[in-house]
């Protein structure tokens, strides 16, 4: 539906779209001795200062701009220019417009032209740049992404200051119509990546795009992995270094979290800190992340396996030790373990969303009742408690969040499987693992890549983080064989 | 098609945790044998004690719950039987949890037994496969390994621990099933076994080495004392360290030498009458000094090591030549050495090692070398 000539009727025409809507602002102006004027906005998501000196005080006491001649109406006005904000269009369908002001454009509608000038002067209070709290980093870059697209669009590009850095935008959702921007750098970015998600994206068929796990669930290659196929970060330089790297990012309005695709395996256990810290001591991190991330997902197994199935291959005096510790132990090890697993999940789960005043309590609790008590009274047995806390400890070493969750949860399979069938079952648990892990491409890229499929020139960035004098510094490089 | 791909899998899954191939089994169910004692008791029949763990006195009353302070680490059971497993049924008869033989330190043998001959009972230790082949293994001297295993020892819970760590201390590389069992099927090796002793006191006591005719169904020929076993084993080649002590001239006063890396070499002769020359080298340090003699000069320094090493030549010869003459039995394994070296020559040789053994012309060389003296120079007395 087109707007009419008539102000009065169009704005009966916004006012029945309007109703109800207590935020949504009507201002009439006579100007020219006569002309009606008609302002829509959004109470509070328009600048008022440059609307009123910019836009309404020209109108108003000047008529009409100085030095430019006569000009008939607004719509000339728009065509030609003549506001002094940073965007004006021109519209007549009636739902553009509605969407406009939604977005926080100031709409204005003059008597007997048949169509509404949309003025771009939006403002409205957001969040400020914070430090990022879930991804902290002892060096970089303090900032993080904040809920404004702009702002983060505005983030990167500072940092990436390239015409090559593309920023594609979508609209995203039937009621949110969220904007959601498609980054990659052109020339380094495998074509065939970037294709693929701009076309996941704009197949998305939702109603509501409230984050941008909305967007990663409908893109996923699979959702039945537990390995995430996404880095999720809300951190500059992390988007920064991937799409230099030749990965594609994607921006959603109204959160701070952004898409980084694809990701592999490797990538989940790096952290900025990796990069710039000094080479031989992230190299060791790095290499402590190897280490804990197995240790945490097989300590518990093994331990059931060595103990129940295999005491000869514990050290005699260990294994009396631990049959020591066990003797007045009421239940089966593999009971017990499940026990104090799901017993530290719960803590941590509690611990997540607690307000800071009693989050301490449910470590003093968690660390007495279930560490000293439960042992004090022979309810479970002390190694348990170590082996338990050794490994839900190591599964935090992992940087990203997300990413220790497939090993806590593959943690679960295989202490069943060691209970059943000893070292056995964890053998068969581990190959059952590595073979899902193979088969997993996310966006086409093999998710152990360099490892497999092996790519020898690459393998040793994951072994050690060389210094940077070693590996190539074109990046375009690195981006052109990933292809 | 994925219906039966999915069948498919449960009905291998629940094959394998059908059949009975569950051999799951909580610590707590198990009694752990951390020795075996092999003895003939009184009426000549076969004896197995064996030490089982408590692992509830180890745990500390505290954590373990029910478990007491004043317990005992250990028990002893015995059964007798017609080998070792049958006795072994005759243990679990007395014990409620199940036993398990992989935790096996040490394996002791009675001297009773030892005499009677052991050959016949090693089997056992290496066909079943839930034995330990890496249990030390030694001979009670004058005594039942049964009341060794009793000792209640001083620093670890448990005796069998202690053994082959005493073995250790001593000097020598602890000696372990496997190669007791690759002695015994050697072609011409005699096995030496290190040996213990109880003393009055309740305790044991690190006795030498017991030396096992296998060519007699492992019988008992006789002991070495501790002395002669680590000479024997520095030409064998288990011997790491040893302590040198020694008069030296003028005076005659007593001089230590701690001698490490040692190492030894064989010259084989092969005439009519093999003539075999054994060199034996080691060096190390000072730790005693009460001679006159400055270690730091070098014409003292050369005298010591002269007189030390005579000394110490004189005593392995006597040693070589007891055993040649007395035990006559290769415990050396001279006869391996020229199987290895000389196969050929070894093929008209072995029928009649046996009886050549005794015969042969065996000369020992010993080279022992000062390193260092000690951090101080000449004795103290002398400075004073």
């Amino acid at each position: 539906m087109n707007v009419g000539k008539s102000v009065k009727e169009n704005e009966l025409l916004f006012r029945n779209l309007f109703q109800h809507c207590s935020d949504i602002q009507f201002r009439e102006l006579t100007i020219n001795g006569g002309t009606k004027l008609l302002l829509i906005y959004v109470d509070g998501m328009i600048d008022t200062d440059v609307m009123t000196t910019n836009v309404l005080k020209p109108l108003l006491y000047d008529g009409l701009p100085q030095g430019l001649g006569t000009i008939d109406s607004i719509a000339q006005m728009c065509d030609l220019g003549l506001f002094a904000v940073m965007q004006s269009e021109k519209l007549t369908d009636c739902s553009e417009i509605e969407d406009r002001i939604m977005k926080g454009n100031a709409a204005i509608l003059a008597d007997g032209e048949d169509c509404a000038v949309l003025l771009n002067c939006t403002k409205f209070e957001t969040r400020g740049i914070e430090e990022s709290s879930n991804e902290a980093a002892l060096r970089g870059s303090r900032e993080s992404f904040t809920e404004l697209l702009r702002t983060n669009t505005t983030m990167l590009r500072r940092i990436v200051s390239t015409s090559n850095l593309k920023m594609e935008s979508v609209e995203v959702g039937r009621l949110t119509k969220t904007e959601v921007v498609i980054s990659y750098i052109e020339g380094i970015a495998p074509a065939n990546v970037v294709n693929e998600i701009r076309s996941r994206i704009h197949r998305i068929r939702l109603d509501a795009v409230l984050e941008s796990s909305y967007i990663e669930e409908s893109i996923e290659d699979t959702h039945y992995s537990p390995f995430p196929q996404m880095v999720i970060t809300e951190r500059p330089d992390i988007v920064s270094a991937g799409l230099m790297k030749g990965k594609v990012a994607v921006l959603t309005n109204g959160t701070p979290n952004v898409i980084l695709a694809p990701m592999t395996f490797w990538v989940g256990l790096q952290a900025p800190d990796d990069f710039y810290e000094r080479f031989l001591f992230a190299s060791m991190n790095r290499w402590i992340r190897y280490i804990f991330s197995v240790f945490s997902i097989l300590f518990p197994s093994i331990y059931i396996a060595l103990t129940n199935y295999h005491p000869e291959m514990v050290p005699p005096k260990l294994m009396l030790s631990i049959t020591g510790l066990r003797e007045a132990s009421p239940f089966p090890t593999i009971i017990e373990i499940f026990l104090m697993e799901f017993m530290f999940e719960a803590l941590r789960e509690a611990g997540i969303r607690l307000p800071k005043q009693i989050g301490p309590l449910v470590s003093i609790v968690g660390a007495l009742v279930i560490g000293e008590a439960a042992v004090r009274a022979g309810i479970i047995s002390a190694p348990i408690v170590i082996v338990v806390s050794a490994a839900g400890i190591s599964s935090f070493v992992i940087p990203m969040y997300r990413f220790s969750f497939p090993f806590r949860m593959l943690r679960f399979p295989l202490l069943i499987l060691s209970g059943l069938f000893g070292l056995f079952g964890i053998a068969l648990g581990i190959i059952a693992i590595l073979i899902h892990l193979i088969g997993l491409t996310p966006f086409g890229t093999p998710y152990l890549t360099p490892v497999t499929p092996i790519d020898l020139g690459k393998i040793k960035n994951i072994l050690l983080r060389w210094p940077r004098k070693l590996v190539s510094a074109n990046p375009s490089e690195n981006g052109a064989d990933r292809t | 098609m994925n219906r039966t791909l999915n069948v498919c899998l449960i009905i291998l899954l629940l094959v394998s945790v059908t059949t009975g191939c569950w051999n799951l089994r909580e610590p707590d169910q198990l009694a752990f044998i951390i020795a075996a004692g092999l003895d003939l008791n009184d009426e000549g029949q076969l004896e197995i004690a064996s030490q089982i763990a408590v692992p509830a006195a180890l745990s500390g009353g505290e954590n373990g719950g029910g478990g007491g302070g004043g317990k005992k680490s250990f028990v002893v059971v015995s059964g007798t039987g017609k080998n070792v497993m049958d006795a072994g049924q005759n243990l679990q008869a007395q014990l409620p949890r199940i036993l398990f033989y992989a935790h096996r330190q040490t394996i002791l043998i009675g001297e009773r037994l030892a005499k009677n001959g052991v050959g016949s009972l090693t089997d056992m230790f290496i066909r079943n496969p839930k034995s330990e082949m890496r249990s030390s293994i030694l001979v009670v001297k004058g005594g039942l390994a049964k009341d060794v295993l009793s000792v209640e020892p001083t620093f670890d819970p448990y005796i069998s621990t202690i053994l082959v760590r005493e073995q250790i201390a001593v000097g020598m590389k602890p000696y372990y099933y496997r190669q007791f069992l690759s002695d015994a099927l050697s072609q011409a090796m005699q096995p030496l076994l290190p040996a213990v002793a109880l003393t009055p006191g309740n305790r044991y006591r690190y006795a030498g080495s017991a030396i096992l005719n296998k060519d007699d169904n492992l019988k008992l020929v006789g002991y070495l004392n501790a002395k002669e076993s680590a000479y024997a084993n520095w030409i064998i080649g288990r011997q790491t360290g040893l302590s040198i002590t020694a008069p030296v001239s003028p005076g005659n006063e007593e001089l230590s030498l701690n001698a490490k890396s040692l190492s030894k070499k064989l010259q084989v002769d092969l005439q009519d009458q093999p003539r075999i020359t054994v060199m034996l080298k080691g060096a190390g340090i000072i730790t005693e000094n009460n001679t006159s003699l400055n270690p730091t000069k070098n014409n003292d320094l050369k005298r010591i090591e002269k007189e030390l090493s005579q000394a110490t030549q004189e005593a392995v010869q006597a040693l070589v030549d007891k055993v040649q003459k007395q035990y006559n039995t290769d415990i050396f394994g001279f006869g391996e050495f020229i199987h290895r070296e000389y196969p050929n020559r070894w093929k008209t040789l072995r029928p009649k090692w046996n009886a050549m053994f005794p015969r042969l012309r065996i000369t020992v060389k010993v080279e022992l070398k000062c390193k260092d003296p000690g951090q101080t120079n000449s004795a103290i007395d002398s400075m004073l």
